[in-house]
């Protein structure tokens, strides 16, 4: 066991995503035996990133500029907008470079469990942007679960009359995956949005 | 489907013992508390990943040792697996031919096992969740997608009532209303699919137990008046709108398929309130038989059948008469004290005390 300031570092690293007790204690004992310079650097660079991201203005991404990036490219699409929960969704929706509209963060989802409702999801500030910029075309980018499921309804119900098209994400069987390990779920959803391959 | 070869590993009072089973099955004898329920328990621990008796894992570990292992040879359709179950006081590791699973839900695929216990009779005089529970599992052995469901079910519910708690959030309430009233319909149409061919099998088998010509009825009971020209979807999206009010003031979701119920008469009359002990009792055979035909019917597979001392309320007579309405295809397995009640029954025996005592 830990004392002192090695017991603080211990606790602070121990929060973040995937670490457990005993990688928290091997990364503070890791951070203290390595060179100097390297573990201040370490620091340095935390603090830096840290006091510099803030959430943009515009669409909540978590950015050094702001507005970010994507709100200011001129070449991505000003009517489509993607809602995603996360700043990873972000990313990994612009790795598959199928989108070039811009996006909006919710940072959260409905979780009345969790105390989360429409105002905790920057619904008002969604409408606005909706309005002020037109808004043509809409794809919900939103897990699955049980309350990402009842975000997108909460999402369609509320914008169904100021934008055209509200998309979401497809579920249904999977690259890779198999008809026969499919649950019946699954293969429903997958019959109802089937599409064709020869007109 | 059958177990060729049961081992045990600390398991239980001392149950260090590998047996080997004939492909009828095995009447096992001995006195009260010398390990023949945990002989059963570990058979069906292959069959469910877990204690059918509702032991932790830690519960299950012999007193002086650190873990258990449990280790079988299973033919499933003539074809051998080796199904390993062993956990510590922290973690369970399940593997099927030396692979690990991740879920013990992928064990249901494996062995299928029907569990008569003395317990069944709660299923009848018990509360409505005992019925809930016993219509769910039995769902969830025939389509394991439903267990997914019911989880979704589940987490939605709860996301609902604390919502209604809360009071905070209520302009989400539509959204989580539609959510809540799509996946209650998709509960209700797998109940009621179940139901409809599970309320004929419990019925005949009812009237080969008791052979008397009593009418068993079995309805789904709703929490709340449906009209007949509407279907459920419409029904419970119907009555959460009008009692909006109501359902905000008690802070939960009053209608839906938590709630709902199985009504069982006899002649009738409610078996709870009029039924004599001997036909609940035939009822809680009746049901978990015409639980094992819905597997045969669904999966072309013949369960293991387990009965742990479910006869001492019965005769020799009737008690012979249930066994031999088993097609022989079945593996049985009969836990009893009292050997001679099982006379005319044609089972390999096992006195349980001297095999644990030459192990």
């Amino acid at each position: 066991m830990f004392s002192g300031i090695l017991a603080e570092l211990e606790k602070n690293l121990k929060s973040l995503p995937g670490i457990g007790p005993k990688t928290a204690q091997r990364l503070a004992i890791f951070l203290i035996s390595m060179e100097k310079d390297k573990s201040l650097q370490i620091a340095d660079s935390i603090t830096e990133a840290v006091n510099s991201y803030h959430n943009c203005s515009e669409c909540n991404i978590l950015t050094a500029e702001n507005p970010c990036k994507f709100c200011t490219a001129p070449e991505r699409d000003n009517k489509a907008l993607c809602i995603v929960e996360t700043t990873q969704d972000v990313y990994l929706i612009e790795n598959t470079h199928e989108f070039q509209g811009k996006y909006f963060v919710l940072t959260k989802l409905l979780s009345p469990l969790d105390g989360i409702g429409p105002n905790d999801i920057h619904f008002s500030k969604l409408i606005q942007k909706v309005k002020n910029e037109n808004i043509q075309e809409i794809v919900l980018a939103l897990n699955p679960s049980a309350e990402g499921e009842t975000t997108i309804v909460f999402l369609a119900t509320n914008l169904k009359d100021l934008v055209p098209s509200i998309t979401r994400l497809s579920t249904g069987i999977p690259f890779g995956g198999d008809i026969e390990y499919s649950s019946t779920p699954t293969l429903i959803n997958a019959l109802k949005r089937r599409y064709t391959v020869k007109e | 489907m059958r177990i060729i070869e049961l081992n045990l590993e600390n398991y239980r009072n001392n149950l260090n013992l590998s047996i080997n089973f004939q492909p009828e099955g095995a009447l096992l004898f001995g006195p009260n508390g010398i390990g023949k329920t945990n002989l059963l328990e570990a058979i069906s621990y292959i069959a469910f990943g877990k204690s059918i008796l509702g032991l932790r894992d830690n519960e299950l570990i012999n007193f002086s040792e650190t873990f258990f292992r449990i280790t079988a040879s299973v033919e499933i359709k003539s074809q051998i697996f080796h199904i390993e179950a062993a956990a510590d006081k922290t973690k369970k590791v399940i593997k099927i031919e030396k692979n690990l699973i991740s879920k013990t839900s992928i064990l249901y695929n494996y062995l299928k096992v029907i569990y008569f216990s003395p317990l069944d009779i709660e299923i009848i005089q018990g509360s409505p969740g005992k019925r809930r529970q016993f219509l769910d599992s039995s769902i969830s052995q025939l389509k394991l997608e439903y267990l997914e469901i019911l989880q979704r079910f589940y987490r939605i519910l709860k996301q609902r009532n604390s919502l209604l708690k809360d009071k905070t959030n209520l302009s989400s309430k539509e959204s989580w209303d539609k959510k809540y009233i799509e996946i209650s319909s998709i509960i209700i149409k797998y109940r009621i699919i179940f139901l409809k061919e599970f309320a004929q099998f419990v019925k005949e088998k009812y009237h080969l137990i008791s052979q008397r010509k009593e009418n068993i009825e079995i309805k789904y009971r709703y929490s709340f008046p449906l009209l007949s020209d509407l279907d459920y979807f419409e029904n419970l999206t119907n009555t959460i709108d009008k009692n909006a009010k109501y359902e905000i003031k008690s802070e939960r979701s009053m209608y839906g398929p938590h709630l709902d119920d199985l009504e069982i008469k006899i002649n009738d009359h409610d078996i709870r309130k009029f039924g004599s002990q001997g036909q609940k009792r035939s009822l809680s055979i009746a049901l978990k038989l015409a639980q094992s035909q819905m597997m045969r019917e669904n999966n072309e597979c013949h369960p293991i059948l387990i009965f742990d001392d479910v006869f001492a309320d019965l005769d020799e007579d009737r008690t012979t008469q249930i066994i031999n309405l088993l097609e022989n295809k079945h593996q049985i397995f009969i836990a009893t004290p009292n050997i001679s009640q099982y006379n005319q029954i044609n089972l390999p025996r096992i006195d349980v005390e001297r095999f644990i005592n030459s192990e």
